[in-house]
């Protein structure tokens, strides 16, 4: 009925070893820094390219993401997982990355430059991908969160620091938004196999 | 059975994405079941939000990742450091020129004072006034001219032609050599021009001017 999180056989095994991570790089140990680094990259390449459609982009933003992580590892104060802190960043990056470069409104108008989906998958993915990108850039984050990354609803919180309501909220009218687009876009795709056949 | 209260359809309802998604707390994930359980529209929602979660998987696991690049970042991280380290160099080059830190923290008070005091105590140029000869002044009513005489021209001899036109001198001799002299009557614009005449043919004056309007009535 309900799918398990990746690496959720040792939460705690995982957790201990990344906070032992991030107190090495507090003193500067470069090789602590590259394990965390290669531990959150296919996480955060995911989540960054998903969110920004651009992979040269996503590269560049998890590359700002880790750099605050090696210059602000003194900051954490351990109130939340590490996985949640690091998140937070890349969270804000990526909402200033979609700000700054109108990114939202170009995905609307432009679709997505992903191209990375096997053709198996290709139908499902793309039917996907094309109802995240008509969501609002908060709406969408939820979403990306909860079902690609795994987060509970305190941890987003944590991550895009607001009120758990908020989270909720926007999860339900994420839902909402979805519901009334994927059959509309399933529809459509159908149309279209029909005119190629 | 659960001991807490039931939870209410829209609370069951907005936490189904995180029971799919397996991220609830026991207590809460059980209420969440024991409603959804009893409820066709969340079950239906969940095997909705399921169908959802599964596809999205998919799309997950279809993207490709590039192997994780260091280079980039390694570099940043090079540069920040070296920055530092020319920091420290510097404060250590001071530390070992004057001693203790409290003598660097003396000695960059003490610029800051010398610096503070110089820029107090520098003389200060003021900008000269420069006016024009027909430029107004702050005259009391009446009619004013400008002139400047020969500087050989006898104090005497300026005198009497002082008189004989009826002026008064009210301002002068500038660094120029310009009075500012007074018409004792006043004149019309015809009869001043006529005077002014005068004055210039006159070989003890080098130039003659009205002062602009404003005082003259």
């Amino acid at each position: 009925m309900t799918r398990s999180k990746a690496g959720n056989s040792a939460p705690e095994h995982k957790a201990a070893n990344e906070l032992a991570l991030l107190d090495a790089i507090r003193g500067r140990d470069r090789r602590a820094f590259a394990e965390l680094y290669r531990l959150y990259h296919p996480r955060l390449h995911g989540y960054l390219h998903r969110i920004l459609s651009n992979r040269a982009i996503a590269e560049e933003v998890l590359d700002d993401v880790m750099f605050v992580v090696w210059k602000d590892a003194r900051k954490f104060r351990g109130h939340a997982a590490v996985s949640s802190w690091i998140f937070g960043i890349a969270y804000r990056k990526a909402m200033t990355a979609i700000r700054k470069e109108g990114r939202y409104h170009a995905l609307l108008d432009h679709g997505t430059d992903v191209n990375t989906v096997p053709e198996k998958a290709s139908q499902d993915a793309e039917l996907i991908q094309a109802a995240l990108v008509q969501l609002s850039p908060d709406h969408r984050q939820v979403v990306e969160l909860t079902y690609f990354s795994g987060f509970s609803y305190q941890e987003i919180a944590t991550i895009a620091e607001c009120p758990i309501n908020t989270v909720k909220t926007r999860m339900f009218h994420a839902r909402r938004r979805l519901k009334y687009l994927l059959p509309i876009l399933a529809g459509a795709d159908e149309e279209q196999d029909r005119e190629q056949a | 059975m659960n001991r807490h209260k039931p939870m209410s359809h829209e609370q069951a309802s907005e936490l189904l994405p995180w029971l799919v998604n397996d991220s609830l707390a026991e207590d809460e994930r059980d209420l969440v079941h024991e409603h959804a359980t009893s409820c066709v529209i969340c079950r239906r929602e969940l095997h909705e939000l399921e169908n959802l979660c599964n596809s999205i998987s998919n799309v997950s696991a279809a993207t490709a990742i590039p192997a994780p690049d260091m280079r980039r970042i390694n570099a940043r991280i090079d540069a920040l450091i070296a920055n530092k380290n020319r920091g420290q160099i510097l404060l250590a080059k001071m530390r070992e020129f004057f001693g203790s830190p409290w003598r660097i923290a003396f000695a960059l008070q003490s610029a800051l004072v010398i610096l503070l005091g110089t820029a107090l105590l520098w003389p200060q140029t003021e900008e000269p006034a420069f006016t024009t000869l027909t430029a107004p002044e702050s005259l009391s009513e009446g009619q004013y001219i400008r002139v400047v005489f020969e500087p050989t021209l006898p104090a005497s001899d300026l005198s009497t032609l002082l008189d004989t036109m009826n002026l008064t001198i009210v301002d002068g001799p500038s660094d120029r050599g310009v009075y500012t002299l007074r018409l004792s009557t006043t004149r019309s614009a015809a009869d001043l021009e006529a005077m002014l005449a005068d004055l210039s043919s006159n070989g003890g004056v080098v130039f003659a001017q009205p002062v602009p309007g404003e005082v003259q009535r």
